[in-house]
């Protein structure tokens, strides 16, 4: 009938044993030909080190602190951005006036890539958490925004006539129509601004950071130490696929019924 | 709920005068009626016909408060239209139901939008179901309801209220003519159970006087009454009257009456 935000892809695909078996095809290509060839650690670690290095640096809790600090600063400025994002975009929606007025501006926050500003962030807020919550705030902010404005707008016109002529308020409306239009939206908002919220956090990071894991891949090319970045790099990976099942989870506690099986 | 006229005690619900309305289009305002005059009685059937375009459902939206007339007067109960009146029940064309609600709270809808107590509301939008023969889909989602399924929903919904009138606009037009002619039996016996003023638009000439007690013929650019025909069929209506010689004549004269160019409009 009308246009639905894409569904989340679970990432498995259902299918464990395909994926399992690639996983180890590349591995053991991998480390066959880390060792085949003699390539330095420096430049390419065989998986055996990248595990080793996983593992001991799991065990001395290291990677936990920064796992712990990254996933902070990710939760929080995910968190502000959405309810900025959803909140702005409702008002947005409900007054043109107010849409007329911050557009441009919207607009212009976009057009200015917002990892640019964490030098300056650093500069005002130190070296701590804070700007690196408030850049990833802002990255998370956009695709919420958008989606809430776009998913309270795409109303079916007849609907709108129905709420008329059923002499509902603008808040009624809202309630009962706009906003339970606008949740799959929302939600696919959500997913978007999960994946720019990790990044977001570990691009900030590199920027004068001491501790999360972006500031630990900067570290780990100081002292080159190439196994513990790309012991980072699964964390990282491992990290991402834990925030987007997040989603997945509220959305199948949240929409899964009245919205679509 | 408003019992404010006894039963059969018959009145005048539906009084436009002189109604006129006008499009905005790129090249120019487009007169879509013109000078309509039209009553319906309470408790009265009325069925509006004519081809698309000849502003039928333009004439409902100013019968529902959703479009004021460009001049002219419309009354509900003696008193001029200003805006949408909870005396009014709308059926669209298409059942216009919220994809994320059963069929249960679809119908509830107009009482939450009015704050009635749940409960009373519910009973009432149960047995308005089950009068539909909905009973069994009360927890159904519209996705997993017919077409012919969903616009009884939405007979329901707009019936919730009590309202004396009916407003449909070619609800049936989307269906097949097996679950239409079942829906043509429906309506009328809901009609007849609760009796509210119908006005009903379509562009099917033998629905419009299988239906009704008055069809009304309008002819295009711009809307005009061209003509009004009684329907002498008794009551209760039933499938086999569609075979009857006076149905038959019935519609061939509203079927003439539409094909004879009304220019010099008589």
């Amino acid at each position: 009938m009308k246009a639905v935000p894409p569904r989340r892809i679970p990432w498995t695909g259902g299918n464990v044993f395909g994926p399992a078996l690639l996983f180890v095809a590349i591995v053991a290509t991998w480390e066959t030909v880390v060792r085949l060839r003699d390539i330095p650690p420096l430049v390419l670690p065989a998986p055996s080190l990248v595990w080793g290095s996983l593992v001991s640096h799991t065990r001395s809790g290291f990677l936990l602190i920064h796992l712990g600090v990254t996933l902070v600063e990710i939760l929080l400025g995910f968190l502000g951005g959405s309810i900025i994002g959803i909140g702005l975009g409702i008002g947005v929606a409900l007054s043109p006036r107010l849409r007329g007025m911050l557009h441009p501006y919207l607009i212009a926050s976009q057009a200015m890539p917002k990892l640019a500003l964490a030098p300056i962030f650093v500069m005002w807020f130190g070296f701590g958490i804070l700007p690196k919550i408030l850049i990833t705030a802002l990255i998370a902010f956009f695709p919420l925004f958008e989606n809430t404005v776009t998913g309270l707008n795409e109303v079916d016109g007849e609907a709108l006539e129905l709420f008329a002529a059923l002499r509902a308020s603008r808040w009624q409306t809202l309630r009962w129509l706009r906003l339970p239009n606008a949740a799959p939206y929302v939600v696919a908002g959500l997913r978007v601004g999960m994946i720019l919220s990790l990044v977001g956090a570990v691009v900030a990071e590199y920027v004068g950071a001491n501790r999360g894991l972006g500031a630990l891949i900067i570290t780990s090319q100081g002292m080159m130490d190439t196994p513990l970045m790309f012991a980072v790099f699964v964390v990282l990976i491992l990290l991402g696929v834990v925030l987007y099942e997040m989603i997945g989870f509220l959305e199948r506690r949240c929409l899964a019924r009245r919205y679509r099986d | 709920m408003g019992s404010k006229s006894d039963a059969r005690h018959v009145t005048t619900k539906i009084e436009a005068r002189g109604i006129s309305s006008e499009f905005a289009t790129p090249s120019g305002p487009m007169l879509a009626l013109r000078d309509v005059d039209l009553t319906a009685q309470s408790g009265e059937f009325v069925t509006l016909v004519g081809e698309s375009g000849c502003g039928k459902t333009t004439f409902l939206r100013i019968v529902a408060g959703l479009l004021p007339p460009n001049c002219g007067e419309m009354r509900i109960d003696g008193v001029a239209v200003t805006g949408p009146s909870r005396e009014v029940g709308i059926v669209f064309q298409r059942p216009v139901l919220l994809p994320w609600r059963t069929a249960m709270e679809n119908v509830l809808l107009p009482a939450q939008v009015r704050g009635l107590p749940t409960e009373q509301a519910c009973a009432e939008a149960e047995a308005l179901l089950v009068s539909v023969g909905l009973g069994e889909f009360l927890d159904r989602f519209p996705r997993h309801l017919s077409g012919g399924m969903q616009q009884r929903v939405s007979i329901a919904r707009a019936l919730l209220l009590q309202p004396g009138i009916l407003l449909m606009d070619e609800p049936f037009g989307a269906l097949d003519a097996i679950t239409r002619e079942q829906m043509h039996l429906d309506l009328l016996n809901v009609w007849r159970a609760r009796r509210p003023t119908i006005l009903f638009v379509t562009h099917d000439i033998a629905e419009a006087v299988f239906l009704a007690d008055r069809v009304i013929l309008l002819s295009p650019r711009p809307g005009t009454v061209r003509q009004v025909f009684e329907v002498p069929l008794p009551r209760p209506r039933v499938p086999d009257q569609r075979f009857d010689p006076v149905f038959a004549a019935t519609c061939r004269e509203v079927k003439h009456a539409m094909q004879t160019n009304g220019e010099g409009e008589g």
